[in-house]
């Protein structure tokens, strides 16, 4: 019962936070200055009429208020509306973006994920040595790094061995499956690896510490003196205990791969999901920023709860 | 998806295999140039889109009635092959192509123009606003033969085929089945490729922000490229474009970053530099009803500012000389619309501080000068999405700061900048100075529409709105004979250099690279990918 109280409590609190970041994301995007038509009726051939054009078209000569009550009732319907810079469903766009984004996003923080632990699991074990300077030292190296500047140095690098730019080679003609598995491969390489380098850091840190903590312990005495070798003691003592805030930090990490990586989408020219939000704020397109804002915040809300509920499996500790 | 995908891949291979063996050995025809941008195409659909590929994509598959000649300077023939002007310039018939077709095989004949011409026109207030300034004054066109077009005009226009040259005709079969809600669906329509069109190019596959790619029209009425293909891919960042074109991933770049040009000459690739259409400027708020800083209003104190800029070293520093001094709202490259009389103002801080020091403008004990009370401190309203303009900012604040002028960038986004030009409401009272771009065009109707008082709320930046300048505008609009025309074309640039709502600082070039592997390269002030005409893309060709 107090298990079931527990899922009821952080499932309410989940729906109340979406509908408060509902509400922000509607408020926050019209408080900033600027006109969301200002742009798109700057066209060459446009007369002073099209400002007022378009205000009419998407609805914003209407009150705050109204237009409030309006995306509420179109979210209940599910529909994200239309997209004032070119006209098509939010949906659409934010499909389009999201299957892009995904692969790359997904590989570069699974990168850093295995990397990060093992870097965090030796330098923990090998504590005190050269080998956890030389670790930690890379770690935070990698973490302080300006992603852009990573991204930059690393065209810079293999330009030439891998592309520089884009998901694919588009004017492959007809390639076989494999072909085009390979071309996909070789163009997701740079902007995965530059999030991975960006990432692994933080996972290494979090894991050393963790590590720390559990290696400190009286059973990993207790498994020291029974004779177990050390890999042992790691993986069965140590590193399994150690999971328990590392298994916060990947829920938080995978809530946030729908926001994709504004600045290595751009760096790469990789059409995802962030270079999309990123023209939405510029272009004042309301609906595309909601839109991607509400997919952020249902991600992020429901892999936080994901964490919860996986705390409160993991650590039977919490209900007490 | 993927099926079709790679239907239509089967399809481009099937028919560039079938133009290249039916080619013959006159032409040195074949493979696809693939062209690198930083910009990008917002949409395939005219009546929504925004960016200059955009228009470029349109200028390449639809027919527009007249196009530029290979230099950039004359009307040349496109869907029309002839044109006359009837009933003192109200009527104009345009003799168009016979025996044309779309790319989906339907007959494309003048009724196409005149049905396209004549929906801008009923739903100009609405869905079509984005193209109302390219039928202003019309009433009404007809098509009574298919190799006939008739406009009728309200009045006798000047800029009647500078017009047209921008308008693309759409195929009727197609887009009249997407006017419901009032014209509203003409904006919802994607357009999606492959696009029915009867340019020299048909859109095949279009995806955003990364690719478009043409295949060569075999059905096209006039010349044929000699490409099977080009593609236009596009980069988000600059580092990364040079990158691919050096490592031979791309063919060319159709603007070549500054910082770029002597690395890519060096390594072997055609580099070409004309003069463009972008030129910067520096904005003084004009609107005699401007509450603050009135002094800004007295054209003593813009002509001291305009003596302060170093326009040399922005063309040096901030452009790596990729540009040159700007003097006029008429850009050189405008052909014989630019007005050579008017000059690039010297630098001169002396002249400069004589000018303040005559109008009683002393400095305060911080070096900073007093005018009508008030210290001759600004604010400069700046965009973020203009590159350029920080370093020009301190190349300015600099020498400003030597006659006695203190500048503060205030940067906004261009949205944000906008708005705040334009505040409170429309009514341009409130803000000082500011720094922009604009991209003209060849002819110069457009370019000399913005500082009019009609476009308070539209395209003005500067709040300038002069009845005597106004009246000029519509009579260099109301006048057919183009040399009478350009009198009056130049006799504007005088005035507004006189009153300078602008202070021009420097004129762009167009800079693209290509590969050593191709010839046949055509410039032009937008580049090889442009709207001004279809010649810079059918002649390239591989070496």
């Amino acid at each position: 019962m107090r298990g079931a109280d527990y899922v009821i409590k952080r499932t309410a609190f989940a729906l109340v936070t979406v509908f408060v970041a509902v509400t922000l994301n509607f408020a926050l995007f019209r408080l900033a200055p600027g006109s969301a038509v200002t742009d798109l009726s700057r066209v060459p051939h446009a007369t002073p009429e099209l400002r007022q054009a378009l205000k009419k078209q998407f609805g914003l000569d209407k009150s705050k208020g109204a237009q409030y009550v309006i995306y509420l009732k179109q979210l209940v319907h599910g529909n994200l509306g239309v997209s004032f810079a070119n006209e098509q469903p939010v949906s659409t766009n934010l499909r389009v973006a999201l299957i892009n984004t995904l692969p790359m996003v997904l590989l570069g923080t699974l990168f850093a994920i295995v990397i990060g632990t093992l870097t965090g699991v030796i330098a923990a074990w090998r504590r005190g040595t050269p080998t956890e300077a030389v670790t930690v030292t890379s770690a935070l190296g990698f973490y302080s790094m300006p992603t852009h500047w990573l991204g930059l140095m690393l065209i810079i690098i293999f330009a030439g061995t891998l592309p520089t730019g884009g998901m694919t080679n588009e004017f492959l003609i007809n390639p076989s499956f494999w072909t085009h598995f390979r071309d996909l491969a070789a163009h997701i390489t740079l902007p995965s690896l530059t999030l991975g380098l960006v990432l692994y850091g933080e996972y290494t840190l979090i894991v050393r510490s963790a590590m720390l903590e559990t290696l400190g312990e009286d059973y990993i005495l207790t498994a020291r003196a029974k004779g177990l070798k050390p890999w042992t003691i790691v993986r069965r003592h140590a590193l399994r205990n150690a999971m328990l805030p590392v298994a916060t930090l990947v829920a938080l990490s995978l809530g946030y791969i729908v926001a994709g990586a504004i600045l290595i989408e751009t760096v790469f020219s990789w059409p995802g999901i962030g270079r999309a939000v990123y023209d939405a704020v510029l272009q004042r397109d309301y609906p595309m920023l909601q839109g991607a804002f509400l997919l952020l915040t249902i991600s992020v809300v429901f892999f936080n709860l994901v964490a919860d509920l996986l705390y409160f499996k993991l650590d039977p500790r919490i209900t007490e | 998806m993927q099926a079709r995908r790679l239907a239509i891949v089967g399809v481009v291979l099937a028919v560039c295999v079938f133009a290249a063996a039916a080619s013959g050995s006159e032409r040195k025809s074949g493979g696809t140039f693939r062209l690198g941008t930083s910009s990008r195409i917002d949409s395939l659909n005219p009546f929504v889109a925004f960016n200059q590929d955009a228009y470029s994509t349109f200028e390449y598959i639809y027919p527009e009635l007249i196009q530029y000649d290979k230099a950039n300077r004359n009307f040349a023939p496109d869907f029309a092959t002839s044109w006359k002007a009837s009933n003192g310039g109200k009527t104009w018939t345009f003799k168009t192509r016979g025996g044309a077709v779309w790319s989906d095989g339907q007959p494309l004949t003048s009724a196409d123009a005149a049905w396209t011409i004549n929906t801008a026109l009923k739903y100009k207030g609405g869905a079509t606003a984005n193209s109302a300034g390219l039928i202003a004054h019309i009433t009404r066109a007809d098509a009574p033969t298919p190799t006939t077009l008739v406009v009728h005009y309200a009045a006798a226009l000047g800029n009647v085929l500078g017009q047209f040259q921008q308008f693309p005709i759409l195929p009727k079969h197609i887009w009249s089945q997407h006017t419901g809600h009032k014209g509203n669906d003409l904006k919802s329509f994607p357009n999606n490729a492959p696009v029915v069109g009867a340019g020299p190019f048909n859109l095949i596959k279009f995806t955003k922000d990364q690719i478009a790619l043409f295949q060569r029209n075999d059905k096209f009425y006039g010349p044929k490229p000699n490409v099977d293909a080009f593609g236009l891919q596009m980069f988000s960042n600059d580092d990364a474009l040079v990158a691919a074109l050096k490592h031979h991933d791309i063919d060319a770049i159709e603007d070549v970053p500054a910082t770029a040009i002597k690395t890519l000459r060096g390594s072997g690739f055609t580099v070409k530099q004309v003069p463009g259409l972008d030129h910067t400027d520096f904005i003084v708020n004009s609107n005699p009803k401007k509450t603050k800083h009135r002094e800004l209003l007295d054209p003593r104190v813009k002509t001291a500012m305009d003596y302060a800029i170093d326009r040399a070293q922005i063309v040096r520093v901030v452009f790596l000389g990729a540009a040159h001094p700007g003097d006029s709202i008429i850009s050189p490259s405008s052909g014989a619309w630019y007005n050579p009389a008017v000059k690039p103002t010297p630098f001169n801080l002396a002249k400069a501080n004589g000018i303040l020091d005559g109008l009683g403008y002393k400095k305060g004990s911080d070096g900073i000068r007093v005018a009508n009370g008030s210290r001759m401190s600004y604010d400069v309203i700046t965009p973020t999405d203009v590159h350029s303009i920080p370093r020009t900012f301190q190349i300015i604040q600099a020498a400003f700061r030597k006659i006695g002028i203190e500048l503060k960038q205030k940067s906004l986004d261009s949205s944000a900048a906008f708005d705040a030009i334009t505040a409170p409401n429309g009514k341009y009272t409130d803000f000082d100075l500011s720094m922009w771009d604009w991209v003209g065009l060849v002819d110069p109707d457009f370019m000399l529409s913005v500082v009019t008082c009609e476009q308070y709320g539209g395209w003005s930046d500067s709040g300038f709105c002069d009845k005597t300048y106004d009246a000029m505008y519509s009579k260099q609009q109301l006048t057919p004979n183009q040399a009478k025309r350009r009198a009056i074309v130049w006799q504007m640039q005088k005035y507004l250099q006189q009153r300078k709502p602008y202070l021009w600082l420097a004129n762009l070039d167009n800079v693209s690279a290509y590969s050593s592997n191709w010839t046949g390269i055509v410039t032009s002030p937008q580049g090889p990918f442009n709207s001004i005409s279809k010649v810079s893309l059918t002649s390239i060709q591989q070496k």
